[in-house]
């Protein structure tokens, strides 16, 4: 197989007169019976050029990135290389045509050491020394004698790399390569895939997190709900210019969100009533990443959204508002109270294995946090009688209360977990990226659902999506690194913008005070 | 070229459909096995078969003797069922139950002269309860406190009971007009179990039946038994419904613990009524290939029970009449659970016979 073809600077800077190395038109895949996970997907890869794939979780990038390399089959669409039709069907296909990826999750085999790694994936013997000796080519040092056991993750990270190169990829695939990595290693990992790429290969990056595509990215494409948003993207004013940043963070999020309207017209706003939560000085169990210091005060009839790049700590955060994990320090209080599953209605992220109980049925599921909690005798009758109102509330696809969790696809049983939390007329609704992987008639459902119920309970909406945040919420608080770096209006002007800047860390904005940051709004 | 090659694929099948297949394939693994463990030890392999089930079901006596060995096996069973339902391996049965004997034992060796059964007994039952709870706490508390494994530490915690027990008998409980055998001495018939229509059958049998019905009823239909499931199932929705790990982990374990201690005291105070050698023969383990081939399921329980117990009557007598080692017996209990666990595997998978043609991947 032939080496890739050095691209000089220059053919950087002029992508229109390249022909692409990797494209793809049409791609859709659907997974099960749910919302489509990539709906006619066109996307170029060019050689010398590093691509950045932004967008939310559950946007569509890593299938769209799966099935270019082989892991995920297309429902329709097309593929070419090097401009000729090319169908990956398998992973193994893909690599011998030079298309190779590193997954979040390493696949490699810890007792062995990084040469037999290297050795497996090439599919040739390969000494020690010549391992070492591509390693320091491409600028990713590793000793290839240690087992992989004994490497950290970003030198298991390089080893993925490694083993991609040596079966001579040309188009290198990373889904969130950052994501296990040291803040210092991260410059590592651009310089040698910006060398990479300058060797003639394409590289693509998947991520979420806006800030780190400024210096690494020579393209960006957005998506959002399975769709392209934005495609092939270029700085402003050429190859040394800036991101438009706020540009991008309107691909991600999205102009068009349903429910804004619902709550301009629907509900006039009112004065928020006694303070349902309060939080002082919150700390999260594991660490300041999980909640440093958060303070927070929250209102009847109020919604307050808590909007951060997932794993900037709101999971640890939500968690305890949701009364599921204690704080390690601060006060935490509802009404006055610990939060209990009496107090608070909790809708966690996870709806599998956290929310619902997959192999259990509806109505047992609507005994886990409502409905009958009392007394000592498990009535199914009650579960099966609040299962089928929940089941109605919120129109869950679903064949009745003896059907098992598992059988529900992702966004009816999200619509069914947030029905039942609905049902208990909590004085305090804590939800967490309620939409996510919903279809737009159930985000809009889901959206009224909830503004239904600010109107007699105190709303905390932890999300990744600055719209959805402005489009349902009195104040917004931006997550960065376990902190709330600010606390905004939703009516004041250009706020998304401000959000994004905050959610991505570019502005240290003042850090919200305790009792202030909660009185405001 | 073409190639072939056997795929495992999954498939879902209905629970019955699953639990007929293991089971059957149990069956099936433990004939295929047991045979071979019979040919090996010397036997000729159909005429041991006949034999084992001649000497399982060839007479009143033994059937009698199946119904014996059933009410210990129904109890430990359960006891490891219930602990599965939590998804925690209680492999301390053997030690809870004799535990249960130890405190019942205590009870009677300790009853003044004179006393009535409707006291006696009653109390003798309550301390082998709390004695094979009191047992299985401590695995209870490290594991739901520290995470200890519950399944080392009931193991391990079998042989200090076992070798307790002995300290007791051979030491401080020895019958001093027992002649030097080593043994306490008979306990008062104000605490034994009364025997059922003149056979060796005791009230520990209806007992064990009841207590099946019982732990399905805790865990079926009881705000318990739900939180336990949920605990089983799924620790994280567990933790988000606000039930309490700890406090679950620790009331099943002791419950367990109960279960065994009370077959250890029906086999004390029905069988043999005074604690001597053989006193705990097993029975505390093979419950746990009864809670297996009962799939976890209360109510089936006792029937794999009766079937275990069969297996182990037949064994007497296979050793008695063709002079086969003990441990041919031990060996077909062993394939049986292999067997089911296998069958566990397969019915939810299917074997497929692939077909494809290699060798072209590059036309496209």
């Amino acid at each position: 197989m032939s080496g890739p073809r050095p691209v000089a600077a220059a053919d950087r800077m002029t992508p229109n007169h390249a022909s692409p190395l990797l494209s793809c038109r049409g791609l859709t895949k659907r997974f099960g019976g749910g919302p489509l996970a990539c709906d006619r997907v066109d996307l170029d890869l060019f050689a010398g050029r590093i691509h950045v794939l932004l967008g939310e979780n559950g946007a569509g990038k890593s299938t769209l990135m799966s099935m270019l390399s082989g892991w995920v089959r297309p429902d329709a669409g097309t593929l070419f290389l090097d401009e000729t039709p090319f169908f990956p069907r398998s992973p193994a296909l893909a690599a011998r045509k030079g298309i190779g990826m590193v997954h979040q999750r390493f696949s490699l085999i810890e007792a062995l050491s990084g040469a037999e790694n290297l050795a497996l994936a090439a599919g040739r013997a390969l000494s020690p020394r010549a391992a070492s000796d591509l390693a320091r080519r491409i600028g990713l040092p590793l000793d290839p004698r240690k087992r992989v056991a004994e490497l950290s993750m970003g030198e298991r990270q390089r080893l993925e790399i490694l083993k991609l190169l040596s079966r001579d990829a040309r188009i290198l695939i990373l889904d969130e390569p950052t994501s296990v990595l040291a803040p210092m290693e991260i410059g590592g990992l651009y310089d040698a895939l910006r060398r990479l790429a300058d060797q003639g290969r394409a590289v693509a990056l998947i991520t979420h997190k806006l800030s780190e595509i400024a210096e690494v990215a020579d393209e960006v494409s957005v998506m959002r709900h399975g769709r392209m948003a934005a495609r092939n993207l270029t700085r402003r004013g050429g190859a040394s210019g800036e991101w438009d940043t706020a540009e991008l963070l309107r691909h991600m999020a999205g102009r068009e969100v349903p429910g804004v309207s619902a709550k301009r017209a629907g509900a006039p706003k009112t004065a928020p009533g006694e303070i349902v939560l309060r939080a002082h000085a919150l700390c999260g169990p594991d660490g300041p990443a999980a909640g440093a210091g958060v303070n927070l005060e929250v209102a009847r009839g109020e919604v307050l959204a808590i909007v951060g790049v997932a794993g900037n700590g709101q999971g640890a955060l939500a968690a305890m508002l949701g009364g599921m994990a204690r704080p390690a320090r601060g006060e935490l209080s509802v009404l006055g109270r610990r939060p209990d599953r009496e107090l608070v209605a909790y809708v966690p992220e996870d709806r599998h294995g956290t929310a619902t109980v997959a192999s259990m049925t509806l109505s047992e599921n609507m005994l886990l946090t409502a409905a009958g909690r009392r007394g000592a005798v498990f009535s199914r009758k009650a579960g099966a009688r609040a299962a089928e109102q929940a089941i109605d509330s919120l129109r869950v696809a679903a064949s009745g209360a003896d059907c098992l969790a598992r059988e529900l696809s992702g966004g009816n049983l999200q619509k069914f977990i947030l029905a039942r939390e609905l049902s208990k007329s909590a004085p305090l609704l804590v939800m967490e990226q309620p939409t996510q992987g919903l279809d737009a008639l159930s985000v809009s459902e889901v959206h009224a659902a909830i503004l239904r119920a600010a109107r007699t309970a105190a709303v905390v909406l932890v999300t990744g999506d600055p719209a959805e945040a402005l489009s349902l919420a009195d104040r917004v608080a931006v997550i960065f690194k376990g902190r709330i770096v600010g606390m905004l209006g939703s009516d004041e002007p250009d706020a998304l913008d401000r959000i994004g800047r905050l959610m991505a860390g570019l502005v240290p904005e003042r850090h919200a005070g305790a009792g202030r940051a909660g009185k405001e709004g | 070229m073409i190639s072939l090659r056997l795929a495992i694929e999954s498939r879902d099948s209905s629970p019955l459909m699953r639990a007929v297949l293991s089971v059957l394939l149990a069956l099936v693994a433990a004939g295929f096995l047991g045979s071979l463990a019979f040919a090996l030890a010397g036997g000729e392999v159909s005429a041991t078969w006949r034999a084992l089930i001649k000497g399982a079901l060839g007479s009143g006596y033994s059937l009698s003797e199946i119904l014996l060995k059933a009410a210990p096996l129904t109890l430990t069973g359960l006891a490891v069922a219930l602990c599965r339902h939590l998804n925690l391996w209680n492999i301390g049965a053997e030690g809870q139950f004799v535990f249960g004997a130890l405190s019942a034992c205590a009870v009677g060796l300790s009853m003044p002269p004179g006393w009535p059964a409707y006291l006696g007994l009653p109390l003798a039952l309550a301390a082998a309860i709390a004695g094979g709870a009191a047992y299985s706490l401590g695995p209870a508390l490290l594991k739901a406190r520290l995470g200890v494994s519950e399944i080392l530490s009931t193991l391990l915690l079998n042989y200090v009971a076992l070798l307790f027990m002995e300290h007791l008998y051979f030491g401080p409980w020895r019958d001093p007009l027992g002649m030097g055998f080593p043994g306490t001495a008979e306990l008062p018939q104000a605490v034994w179990l009364p025997a059922l229509f003149g056979s060796r059958v005791h009230w520990g049998l209806p007992l064990a039946l009841g207590l099946s019905g019982a732990v399905w009823l805790l865990l079926a239909r009881t705000r318990w038994g739900f939180s336990a499931r949920v605990l089983g199932l799924s620790p994280q929705a567990a933790a988000y419904a606000g039930f309490s790990s700890v406090s679950l982990t620790v009331t099943a374990m002791c419950l367990s613990g109960a279960l065994a201690g009370l077959a250890g005291a029906g086999e004390l105070l029905g069988v043999q009524h005074r604690l001597q050698d053989g006193l705990a023969s097993g029975l505390g383990f093979t419950g746990i290939i009864v809670a297996f081939l009962a799939r976890q399921n209360p109510l089936a329980v006792p029937l794999a029970a009766l079937f275990l117990g069969g297996l182990l009557v037949g064994a007497d007598q296979l050793q008695t009449e063709l002079r086969l080692p003990g441990a041919v017996i031990a060996t077909l209990q062993a394939a049986l659970l292999f067997g089911f666990m296998l069958g566990e595997f397969l019915a939810g998978k299917r074997l497929r016979l692939k077909i494809s043609a290699s060798g072209n991947d590059h036309a496209s």
